[in-house]
């Protein structure tokens, strides 16, 4: 009997343990367990407001949406809408992960009755998660998107809801138009509200240009002097660092400097091979003049990237091309040494080469249930004020001019000053297929090849070019 | 599952009897769920979309093409990858085998502490292809890495191991080798099931320990070696994680497994028809060699309970 009651105890504790695993399982393996861990927070914060009290603070809500949506001369009222749940999604660093909650905190608190559950994750593996997501229509009512997903997911206009049906929720004045067209889809549909506009530029590590004793170049017969001037301090000193699809964006920068005309426009590169090897050739004469280390050399120092890069940390590597919003994430690597945000080369051409993209945008997903206040929430995390003041440079620097106005004094001075001189110097336009995955891919991707080929000697730059146009041609050859 | 009613004929059976001969599939139905719902759909599915040029975001607009079977014997990327990827079993699995059965043949002598060393032995098993195992690796194999700095140390300049094609295709590699406790393990229990008679009587003989290992030992494990070398095998034709998270498939395609790369065309291409095809290439691949293992097995792999 005794042993019976044992052996049922022991199988009992065992489903339990098994249950108990599983439900662990679950939980360890889902991605998203940090943001549900918000969520009973929030939730328990709202359970503890009396029923009542949600009442009484409704129409104080009610007339602060109000006035602010008469604020922004918008024509209807946001403020009538349905208590419900949201979803949001975005991607980024601990410090995006904190200010976007802090914001999504302070829109629950707007509007009462209105919950926001938050995804969030690092950039690794984002894509192929949403990419899926949107395919199986199970992607979060609103998401932070890069500005290419536009073109690649949304090809009939079906995956990301119209924002010009919601215009007198969001108020699209805040923003120039010029960046709002950007981010239409085939359809003419507006598929998203771009947060922030970005372009590449150098950042110098001023602490070893000093050491070297060379001045920060700003022209590229300086950049070249900086070459044989770091060299003598040390072979493995470089003033300058370009992985693959940086020195793609160079080459591109230097073509639109040199001849005025877009990379791409539709489906035609408007880019002869001569001019072509021409680019190509600059990026080897780079190589050559010890101005940047070889692929070879930057795999060789085993960094998953170059912000990672113990040469780059210690100042061994002295300058960057990046994204203008980038900078935090580089000066926080290189701690203790002073990173300045560099000018564009006068003497690449005759023209202010180079392009501006939407560095990031926020969709809403078509199949969400509540529209409208969906778009409240883009609304509010881009154009109030509050929320401005909390989300600063979190995505860069705000296009929204109300955004700008409210948390200009919170903004990273670096980011500022970088932006600023893209959004003034590059003028070309920037062709959406660009970063497309079969040209950008890691390390399979058309650009990866070329630039990676050519630098160890596998293709000569005649190879390279024909590679470059064939790959190019046979992406764009898709579009309009 | 035992039925002690007789089947009467002409006599319909009752339901409970019915009930009661088929009362095994009930206990396996959570399996037989899962697996009809995760295993056999998803491979009926892609077999169905490697026919088809199926896109995840354009949908399907081709069906019933060759053309994607066409394409993985033509492409270069495809063709290359798979060369890497039969390099790299070849490679792999003889020297993960030769190591986990060294080691078991070690840990299974009577030694002090000898529990303590299975168990540190085991210890990278665990580990697997997480981002602490790729930090750790990049920081051994960088050029100015642990091991370079420790070959200076005898004045030999080591190679550039991540950055040189042959080079970080062995760094991929031996990071598997390093993972072979789970073999070691079976082979440790392989090697305990050998009669110890047989090693009295081999040194009777006055065979020496390397010769009682070649004719007794190992002729006696086969079966376990066989079994290592298939499971070996179907993980190393699958291999995915050493090489994405060290070397994300470089420099230059060298470490691009054909599952790496079946990845990048399903997820970052969104070009699930080609995916799919390659995988089923993959297989058929990895049946042709179980297939031929299996059939090998007459020669070489001896079962104790046969008869000569």
């Amino acid at each position: 009997m005794k042993k019976k009651i044992f052996k049922r105890m022991m199988a009992t504790s065992l489903v339990a343990a098994m249950a108990l695993s599983m439900t662990a399982c679950g939980g360890s393996s889902d991605k998203d367990a940090s943001a549900d861990a918000e969520k009973p927070a929030a939730e328990a914060d709202k359970a503890e407001e009396p029923a009542a009290e949600d009442k009484a603070e409704e129409p104080a809500a009610e007339t602060e949406a109000a006035s602010e949506a008469a604020d922004a001369s918008t024509g209807e009222a946001s403020g009538d809408y349905e208590e419900c749940a949201l979803t949001i999604s975005w991607w980024g660093g601990d410090s995006r992960h904190e200010a976007t909650q802090k914001a999504v905190e302070a829109f629950q608190k707007k509007y009462p009755g209105i919950t926001v559950e938050c995804t969030y994750g690092a950039w690794d593996g984002w894509e192929e998660k949403m990419a899926t997501a949107f395919s199986a229509g199970s992607a979060q009512d609103v998401n932070q998107i890069n500005w290419n997903w536009i073109t690649q997911y949304d090809s009939d206009g079906s995956v990301f809801l119209n924002m010009d049906d919601y215009k007198d929720v969001f108020d699209q004045s805040q923003i120039d138009s010029k960046w709002i067209e950007m981010c239409r889809a085939s359809d003419g549909s507006l598929a998203g509200i771009p947060i922030s506009m970005t372009g590449r530029i150098f950042y110098w590590d001023k602490t070893t240009f000093d050491e070297v004793g060379v001045a920060i170049p700003t022209t590229l017969e300086e950049l070249m002097k900086a070459g044989e001037a770091f060299k003598a301090k040390g072979d493995d000193y470089y003033p300058l660092c370009l992985g693959e699809y940086d020195r793609m964006i160079l080459m591109v920068y230097y073509l639109e400097s040199k001849y005025g005309k877009d990379w791409v426009t539709g489906s035609t590169l408007n880019y002869s091979k001569e001019e072509i090897v021409e680019g190509l050739e600059f990026i080897q004469s780079l190589e050559d003049g010890h101005v940047i280390p070889s692929i070879a050399t930057i795999a060789g120092d085993g960094a998953a990237s170059i912000d990672q890069n113990p040469k780059w940390i210690d100042g061994r590597y002295a300058g960057i091309w990046e994204w203008d919003s980038s900078a935090s994430k580089f000066s926080d690597a290189a701690e203790g040494r002073e990173i300045v945000v560099g000018d564009y080369f006068p003497d690449f051409g005759d023209n202010k080469g180079g392009f501006a993209k939407v560095s990031m945008a926020w969709a809403i997903n078509a199949k969400t249930e509540h529209p409208k206040e969906a778009a409240m929430l883009v609304e509010y995390l881009m154009n109030d004020a509050e929320a401005a003041k909390i989300l600063t440079s979190e995505r860069g620097i705000p296009v929204s001019k109300a955004a700008l106005a409210a948390s200009e004094a919170d903004l990273n001075p670096t980011v500022v000053e970088a932006n600023g001189k893209v959004l003034s110097w590059v003028s070309n336009n920037f062709d959406p297929y660009f970063e497309d995955a079969k040209l950008k891919n890691s390390p399979d991707g058309v650009y990866y090849d070329v630039m990676g080929g050519l630098s160890y000697k596998d293709y000569s730059v005649e190879e390279a070019a024909d590679i470059l146009i064939e790959g190019v041609n046979d992406v764009i050859s898709g579009a309009e | 599952m035992a039925n002690n009613s007789v089947a009467v004929p002409g006599k319909k059976k009752s339901f409970k009897d019915v009930c009661k001969d088929n009362i095994g599939f009930f206990f396996i139905l959570p399996w037989l769920i899962g697996f009809c719902v995760f295993k056999l759909y998803p491979m009926g599915s892609s077999l169905v979309y490697s026919f088809t040029d199926y896109n995840l975001f354009d949908g399907m607009n081709v069906v019933g093409t060759l053309q994607n079977y066409v394409d993985v014997f033509t492409d270069r990327k495809i063709v290359t990858a798979l060369k890497v990827t039969f390099k790299y079993a070849f490679f792999e699995v003889p020297l993960k085998l030769v190591f986990a059965l060294f080691i078991a043949y070690i840990l299974n002598f009577k030694i002090k502490g000898v529990n303590f060393f299975r168990t540190a032995y085991y210890i990278p098993s665990i580990l697997g292809g997480s981002v602490a195992i790729a930090v750790l690796w990049k920081a051994v194999f960088r050029d100015d890495g642990l091991l370079n700095g420790f070959l200076a140390i005898f004045g030999i300049q080591g190679p550039s191991w991540l950055s040189n094609a042959k080079c970080a295709l062995f760094v991929v590699i031996f990071l598997r080798v390093w993972q072979f406790g789970s073999a070691m393990v079976i082979f440790l229990a392989a090697l305990k099931g050998v009669p110890q008679d047989l090693y009295e009587a081999a040194s009777i003989d006055g065979a020496s320990k390397w010769r009682q290992f070649f004719s007794v030992t190992v002729p006696m494990i086969t079966p376990i070696i066989f079994y290592n070398f298939v499971t070996q095998l179907c993980q190393a034709f699958q291999e995915f994680n050493g090489p994405y998270i060290i070397t994300q498939g470089g420099p230059r395609g060298a470490t691009t497994l054909i599952s790496l790369l079946i990845y990048n065309k399903a997820f970052k291409e969104y070009d699930m028809g080609m995916a799919s095809a390659m995988a089923w290439v993959l297989f058929v691949i990895l049946a042709a060699f179980t297939a031929v293992s299996f059939l090998s097995q007459k020669y070489w792999v001896f079962y104790s309970d046969e008869e000569d």
